[in-house]
């Protein structure tokens, strides 16, 4: 126990300053503390500071306290238990109306939940590393093509001299991927392996399930990650089983597993599946020259001190640009070194070029801001509604509200009774929502994208998010309708000749607002659905339909592989090549006497044109002997466009030192999905020693039984070495899948969008025909048939909508264009018609809408409606 | 008396800085009851009815001097006014004139009984 000091404790006197009045402070304040002395010569210290704090509490009383306003807004506690209890009573009462209130805010407040967890997703991205902002990725920038580019490679002998060199630079850690097949037991699959420095897994956060970080210093050893673990071993603990990595047919090594890493957190862009040390590069590879500065390692990490220190290591680059300028053909000279932060590089990877991360941010970034703009729509329709509804049924609580002004009520007290009974609403709304949320919206965006956002309900900036979403909420949709009721004189309530409700412009303006989202909405779903089946069938300019292909190792498996399926009556043709399309391609820099240029290089056998379905358009396709058109070259109709040839024929350019010219143009095929465009790309004459891959031409109906005979084929001819290859319409993986997703999620936007819509019509239109009960009962006893009724409620909605229609059509029209060119490199073209059967669609459930309210009355008894009060 | 409205806790205070005089501040007007009634008071009792006496005008009050057990604050020194007194004595008036309305005999039985 610390020793007590002999003073009075301190908390309760700022309690005491704070609450008591100023006059008696002095004289209160020197009383307790004499009082205090007294005791703690009676009593121990500790006791006499129980006491001198239990009086301080009992000094608490009415007549010494400040006049706080607070006190005198808690006497005003009752009148808060009565707006509560008669909003309660309000929501019970009409039930409708409130189902429309609270879904709506529901629906809405589930979204905005999902948005939130979708921003904290993609925000904590990377940000588990804990050496996040100082650990940076070497990255250098060139000019190519005239723009200048940054690329995350790094020439080879880098790393090593910065850790020479530069005091600040406390780690290193280079990262080469390759290759290789994995063989354990009958377990055998190609592995794309990291070949990493030993610091790997201290500068990055990969905490190990089993085993030891440090283990990697052993050139024997393997770290694998939790995925690759189960994979190969199952569920059973796999450190010491050891696992033959093959670098190539002939050269392969044991490894042992000495680590299993956790399972990585859900967002991050950079991992691995087996880490190796650096040094077994030169067993997987011999001959490979860690000094030569021409070539580059796939990415070299630096990690420094203080963040700040990097700056003195970016000055002192330039040494390293020259001697890296000075290995390097002119072509590929660079103009400078750069770091990225490993805490910010998510953001910036899809502009980095040729860097080890899986995938960025970037892309969700453009998402938010979308998710924003929709759930801010979405809150928007649902505060609509409330309003509308809000204002629609005040007329019922004119009488309450006089008879509140008439015993003292204020305005401001109104507004505060329509908006606390707004917060009630709003936070039913909310608790729905997050149930929303957490169950329903987040897993089915998670399920389309097959990924984990990781959402916790137990995130402690999602209870400030939550409540900060309602009193926007809360106050957005009850602002307008409080202040527009408290208006209202109480004379004239009581008096019973005010009338309003069913003729406020403002609610027609709400109401008409919404419609025209909606028909934003339905036109988006519509499009992108249109979209997605337009696009499935659009041509690739090859022919993925009847194509297979598959790896292979070197030209005598091509030979192999050749010889089998040739024999094969569903295989039409079969070609070789070095590159194939969708799955590989060199990027090669074409020299012309003036310029430079870059495109993607195909190296393929003459037949490819012909098993790929490639058509050309002028010219020639390369001639089929044995060493024909050795520089000779095809090249596609972007190519040409991009040189602005006009005779594209004849045409020259160097590769290298070899001089190549063009004999064919082929018509422009996609090599990449549609979400980008056409590149410019020429094919040349594949050496056969050079083959990587061989493709096969089938018939369309054996297309599935051809491809188990390429599998069957395989297996017997090459049982250690995993098959690779598949249709050629699987080259996108899930692209077709990503297709429908996008449909998907626009018709669930438009669905809910165009409920929320027709909820508020339905509540404005009930509202409106149960105020007119009397009305309508009479017009019905003199004889009004179902065509004059349903004109009579029509005739309100008729211009409104036609208003909305004529504002929202072109409205959603020049929206859905400016998301598709934005989304899209290639989509259908555009016409006016989506935007009719959008509209259509709408003009549709409106009428329903509005037909059950009709229906409802024509089928009422008339004297029941005029028995009414 | 219908207007004075002196409780009978603090008619004790009120008799207690009348008694103490020019010694008559919190802690001593404390002390002094404590001492009389046999039981401990809280500080927040006896300025409470301090106060609204004042209020009542039964007492005026001045500060006093600082002295160092009160850590340099100043004492407040309570005196009855003559409103004050005068209250007092009524009440006096009123009890004395009640117990000897008590016939003797009564309050006899009622010991024996």
């Amino acid at each position: 126990m610390k020793p007590q000091t002999l003073q009075p404790p301190h908390w309760p006197l700022k309690f005491l300053r704070f609450f008591l009045k100023k006059e008696y402070l002095e004289e209160i304040e020197g009383d307790m503390e004499e009082f205090f002395y007294e005791n703690t010569e009676r009593f121990s210290v500790g006791k006499a500071k129980r006491i001198y704090t239990w009086e301080m509490i009992k000094l608490l009383r009415p007549n010494l306290i400040k006049n706080f306003e607070f006190v005198n807004k808690i006497i005003q506690y009752s009148m808060i238990k009565n707006y509560f209890k008669v909003s309660v009573r309000g929501l019970l009462k009409s039930p409708v109306n409130s189902f429309i209130n609270i879904f709506g805010l529901a629906a809405a407040i589930g979204f905005c939940i999902f948005f939130y967890a979708f921003v904290v997703y993609t925000f904590k991205r990377d940000q588990f590393h804990e050496n996040k902002d100082v650990v940076f990725l070497t990255t250098f920038t060139a000019s190519r093509e005239g723009a200048l580019r940054q690329y995350g490679l790094s020439p080879r002998p880098l790393g090593e001299l910065l850790k020479q060199d530069f005091p600040q630079v406390t780690k290193v850690c280079r990262v080469e991927d390759r290759n290789v097949i994995v063989k354990h037991g009958d377990n055998i699959f190609n592995e794309r392996i990291r070949f990493v420095d030993p610091t790997f897994l201290d500068m990055f956060t990969f905490p190990l399930k089993w085993g030891v970080s440090t283990s990697l210093t052993d050139l024997n050893s393997v770290v694998i990650s939790e995925p690759m673990a189960e994979k190969y071993f199952g569920d059973e603990n796999p450190i010491g089983q050891s696992i033959l990595v093959k670098f190539t047919s002939e050269n392969g090594k044991e490894f042992k597993i000495t680590g299993v890493a956790k399972k990585f957190p859900s967002s991050r862009s950079f991992d691995f599946h087996f880490l190796v040390n650096f040094d077994n590069l030169r067993t997987a590879q011999p001959g490979f020259d860690f000094h030569d500065w021409s070539a580059f390692h796939q990415a070299t990490f630096i990690q420094v001190a203080q963040p700040s220190d990097i700056t003195m290591v970016e000055v002192g680059m330039s040494k390293y640009k020259r001697l890296q300028n000075e290995a390097v053909e002119k072509d590929w000279a660079i103009a400078s070194f750069q770091f990225e932060p490993l805490a910010t590089t998510h953001i910036k990877t899809d502009e980095i070029r040729e860097d080890v991360f899986r995938e960025g941010t970037h892309s969700n970034l453009t998402s938010i801001k979308f998710l924003s703009g929709i759930c801010t729509l979405m809150l928007l329709l649902a505060c609509f509604n409330y309003i509308n509804i809000a204002i629609s049924t005040s007329v019922k609580r004119l009488k309450e509200l006089g008879v509140r002004k008439t015993i003292g009520a204020t305005r401001r007290l109104v507004i505060v009774q329509f908006l606390s009974e707004n917060i009630v609403v709003t936070f039913f709304a909310m608790l729905f929502g997050i149930l929303l949320g957490w169950l329903v919206v987040i897993p089915w965006f998670e399920g389309l994208w097959h990924f984990s956002m990781e959402f916790s309900l137990n995130d402690p900036r999602l209870w400030m998010y939550l409540p900060v979403i309602m009193l926007i909420t809360a106050i957005a949709s009850g602002i307008y309708p409080a202040i527009y009721i408290s208006r209202f004189q109480t004379v004239t309530i009581l008096k019973g000749s005010v009338r309003f409700g069913q003729k406020n412009p403002i609610t027609k303006i709400f109401l008409g607002f919404q419609l025209v989202l909606a028909c934003m909405f339905i036109t988006s779903a519509i499009v992108f659905t249109m979209n997605g089946d337009y696009l499935a069938n659009r041509s690739w300019g090859y022919s993925n339909r009847d194509v297979l292909y598959t790896a292979v190792a070197d030209e005598s498996a091509f030979q192999q592989l050749n010889d089998v399926m040739q024999r094969n009556p569903k295989v039409l043709s079969i070609s070789g090549s070095a590159q194939h399309i969708g799955k590989t391609h060199q990027t090669t820099v074409l020299h012309f006497p003036d310029k430079d240029f870059e495109a993607d290089r195909l190296a393929v056998s003459p037949s490819y044109f012909k098993t790929m379905g490639i058509e050309l358009a002028e010219g020639r396709e390369f001639k089929d002997f044995d060493g024909s058109d050795k520089n000779a070259v095809v090249v596609n109709e972007t190519m040409v466009k991009n040189l602005s040839w006009s005779n594209p024929l004849g045409q020259q350019f160097r590769i290298d030192s070899i001089t190549y010219e063009v004999v064919g143009v082929a018509k422009d095929f996609h090599s990449y999905s549609f979400f980008s465009l056409l590149k410019p790309a020429f094919f040349t004459v594949a050496d056969k020693k050079d083959f990587k891959f061989i493709a096969l031409k089938v018939n369309r109906e054996h297309e599935q039984s051809a491809f188990e005979d390429l599998k069957k084929s395989w297996v017997t001819l090459y049982p250690e070495i995993p098959f690779n290859g598949g249709y050629q319409e699987d080259v996108w993986g899930n692209y077709y899948e990503q297709m429908g997703i996008h449909g998907h999620v626009w018709r669930v936007f438009a669905t809910v969008a165009v409920i929320l819509a027709m909820l508020g019509l339905y509540g404005l239109v009930a509202i409106n025909v149960s105020g007119r009960v009397r009305e309508f009962s009479i017009r019905k006893i003199l004889g009004a048939d179902y065509k004059n009724i349903s004109n009579n409620i029509f005739k309100q909605y008729y211009g409104l909508v036609t208003v909305s229609l004529f504002v929202g059509g072109p409205l959603s029209f020049f929206f859905i264009k400016s998301v598709l060119d934005f989304v899209y490199d290639y989509h259908m073209p555009l016409t006016i018609w989506v935007v009719v059967i959008a509209a259509s669609l709408l003009v549709a459930v409106v009428v329903i809408t509005v037909a059950t309210q009709i229906i409802k009355v024509f089928k009422s008894n008339p004297v029941e409606g005029l028995k009414v009060e | 008396m219908k207007k004075t409205k002196l409780g009978e806790f603090e008619e004790l205070v009120l008799l207690t800085v009348a008694a103490l005089q020019q010694e008559a501040y919190g802690v001593e007007i404390k002390r002094e009851l404590e001492s009389r009634l046999q039981e401990k008071l809280s500080v927040g009792s006896i300025q409470s009815a301090l106060k609204r006496m004042e209020d009542k005008g039964f007492l005026t009050s001045k500060f006093g001097e600082a002295t160092a057990k009160r850590g340099g604050k100043r004492k407040r020194i309570y005196a009855t006014t003559s409103y004050g007194r005068k209250v007092l004595e009524e009440m006096k008036d009123i009890r004395t004139q009640l117990w000897s309305a008590i016939p003797k005999l009564a309050f006899e039985l009622k010991a024996i009984g």
